[in-house]
């Protein structure tokens, strides 16, 4: 009996490897045991549940036994509590750490600490600035693509004839969040977009409080602002309402980046016409998948290596031109939400 | 039951707690019994631990100091900008440590000198220093540093420990001889049992304040510096909040808010139930507002129980009499 289930287990891997051989990306072996740690900016907001829940749903199909553990700090304890989180998933001997890195380079030492160990170190939605203790960036969208869509967004709200607008962004060390009023500063500089004049730069650290304050004090300095962009999900929920609340969506108008969900109400209301972003549950799903791939060895994290991520199709590792020495997988795209789709989208 | 009773009582319920708490973590996790688990364990709160000495110098002295982790901030800013500056390292870090001193004799001025409230004046220092950090580095991250410098933040020096886990032990023992085998310990514990009687039997109550505030601000400023080395780059965010963790500790530690009372190894012995209790809930995937729950409920209880106790007893003796 054993001889003969061997022996069927041989003829199944001789069959296999033909087809491995042909195949050109990296295809995932499921139902291997890796424990895989997901670490939020922190806990609480709505887009990294969504991750999470594209995460579970990857790792549901490649039927990973282990179960994924989705671990994050609170807002206040965010760059502490991600070194705590990533130093104790390396005591724990996990083997790939999915990081939406808000601690700038000082998440470096922990992560290379875990790369010594084995682990592969995957960074999504925020990278680590100098790349450093970092395998593979999973980018959302360009970063360059990112600054002209806020670039056209803001145009669209002020009109032909332009006018001031302020950016009411996270923490002043989102390595995302900076790339991005980065990639919109060098958009501005198109002749196209010279009636735009950009005053003022404020952060309301991803606390929806802090910025709703940030959004007020914003229109009280300029009396005559026309937009508000904000590139982060609680931001522009909070400027939203702080304008809504202040009754000044006719004069000043509030996007950026956000949630269906969350903005619908203020969309229809006028408060915030237009604003963008892409789907967190594929962010998630995909950033599972590479993870997975990467810590079974199926994956190489190297330039110009190729692979399938389930229903998402094929992805290609390159470097990353936002940073000198990162790699990165860019997802993409991006949706436009107006009062036309923005319904359909919050169900 | 005597003073100094409760106090023994007090430091045989950490060390249990402390004990359950270990065994609970072995069986929960495979990996808690480690070497390198241990050293971890102290590593990433080895600076809050090494101000938690100094707080509870300044807390027994009846005072307290709000502006501890604005001053690491701070200290860690002056650093990063004086280096970025193009300044060699070693003098960064003097730079670093004289800004420490100065805010300290800064609080030491309003406090000992004008007589306000070390409450509201350290308050003010919370805010003020934390500005002063942030203007310099605006929103930058400066990082770059030396690799010593890195070196003795993050790799083991002693054995398996690291040169910030060395310094809390040589810190330990210092403020330990110091507050229980000096004079100046002795008259720590008068001016904060009361400043007013020490003041009329000649104490210099004033000198005492004054060197409690200088050598918080310093050991915060030493903090924030091996903040920095561990992290490897800074910014002007650095440490926000952690004086509410220290002083947590402190109390925790068995140290009277009112002052007077508390000693070292009743800190010392809080600080590892609160490191090895968030260690076992971090290995037992429990993260976030979970652990601050049960950190926020034991303080309540250290604050309940001997309240409680005393009530207790004051009940039980006006029956006697």
């Amino acid at each position: 009996m054993t001889k003969f289930l061997m022996g069927a287990a041989a003829l199944v891997g001789l069959a296999a490897l033909p087809q491995c051989a042909l195949a050109q990306d990296a295809m995932a072996t499921p139902g291997k045991a890796v424990s895989m740690v997901l670490l939020p900016k922190f806990l609480g907001i709505l887009p990294f549940d969504q991750a999470h829940k594209g995460a579970e749903e990857a790792a549901k199909e490649l039927q990973n036994p282990t179960p994924l553990q989705f671990l994050g700090p609170t807002p206040q304890n965010s760059v502490a509590g991600q070194i705590e989180i990533v130093t104790n998933a390396t005591t724990q001997g996990a083997k790939a750490i999915m990081i939406s890195n808000n601690s700038g380079d000082q998440i470096v030492p922990a992560a290379k600490a875990a790369q010594a160990k084995g682990i592969k170190v995957v960074t999504w939605d925020s990278p680590i600035p100098s790349s450093e203790g970092e395998d593979v960036f999973v980018a959302q969208v360009d970063f360059s693509d990112i600054g002209k869509v806020m670039a056209d967004m803001t145009l669209n709200l002020t009109g032909p004839g332009g006018g001031k607008f302020a950016i009411l962004s996270a923490s002043p060390d989102a390595a995302n969040q900076n790339a991005w009023i980065a990639a919109m500063k060098t958009a501005l500089k198109d002749p196209k977009y010279a009636k735009l004049d950009l005053v003022d730069t404020v952060y309301g650290n991803d606390e929806s409080e802090k910025s709703y304050t940030q959004a007020q004090a914003l229109v009280d300095k300029y009396p005559d602002l026309k937009v508000i962009m904000s590139p982060t999900s609680v931001g522009i929920v909070a400027a939203a309402k702080a304008l809504q609340d202040e009754k000044l969506c006719d004069k000043v108008k509030i996007s950026g980046l956000g949630l269906p969900s969350e903005m619908l109400a203020y969309t229809k209301n006028g408060c915030a016409p237009e604003f963008a972003l892409w789907s967190f549950i594929d962010l998630g799903y995909l950033t599972y998948y590479t993870s997975y791939l990467l810590a079974t060895d199926a994956l190489k994290a190297e330039e110009g290596a190729k692979f399938k991520a389930g229903r998402m199709g094929e992805y290609t590792i390159t470097k990353d031109p936002t940073r000198a020495k990162g790699l990165r997988i860019l997802m993409g795209p991006f949706t436009i939400y107006n009062k036309d789709n923005v319904e359909a989208a919050a169900k | 039951m005597s003073a100094v009773g409760t106090l023994k009582s007090w430091e045989a319920m950490m060390l249990a707690l402390l004990v359950a708490i270990i065994a609970f973590n072995s069986v929960g996790s495979p990996y808690f019994l480690s070497v390198g688990n241990f050293v971890n364990l102290f590593q990433l709160s080895i600076e809050k631990s090494i101000v938690a000495l100094t707080m509870a110098l300044v807390i027994i002295g009846g005072e307290i100091d709000l502006s501890v982790a604005s001053v690491m901030g701070l200290a860690a800013c002056v650093m990063a900008w004086t280096f970025h500056a193009g300044v060699p390292m070693p003098a960064a870090i003097l730079a670093a440590l004289g800004a420490g001193i100065l805010a300290g004799l800064n609080n030491a001025f309003w406090i000992a000198r004008v007589g306000l409230p070390s409450l509201a004046v350290t308050l003010a220092g919370l805010i003020g220093y934390r500005g002063v950090a942030r203007i310099l580095l605006e929103d930058r991250a400066i990082g770059g540093f030396p690799d010593w410098f890195n070196t003795i933040g993050q790799q083991a020096l002693i054995g398996p420990l690291t040169a910030a886990i060395a310094i809390f032990f040589v810190l330990f023992i210092f403020f330990a001889i110091v507050l229980h085998g000096s004079a100046f310990g002795r008259l720590v514990y008068v001016v904060g049992s009361n400043a007013q009687a020490a003041r009329y039997s000649g104490v210099r109550v004033g000198l005492v304040k004054a060197a409690l505030f200088v050598g918080s601000a310093f050991v915060a400023a030493l903090a924030g510096i091996l903040y920095a080395a561990r992290l490897g780059s800074v910014r002007g965010d650095m440490a926000e909040g952690f004086e509410l963790d220290v002083i947590t500790a402190v109390l925790l530690g068995g140290v009277s808010i009112f002052g007077g009372k508390g000693n070292l190894v009743g800190v010392g012995l809080a600080l590892l139930v609160i490191l090895n209790l968030r260690n076992g809930m971090g290995l037992a995937d429990i993260t976030g507002n979970t652990q601050n729950y049960v950190i926020g409920g034991l303080l309540i209880l250290s604050v309940l129980i001997p309240n409680m106790w005393q009530e207790l007893t004051n009940k039980w003796r006006g029956r006697e009499t």
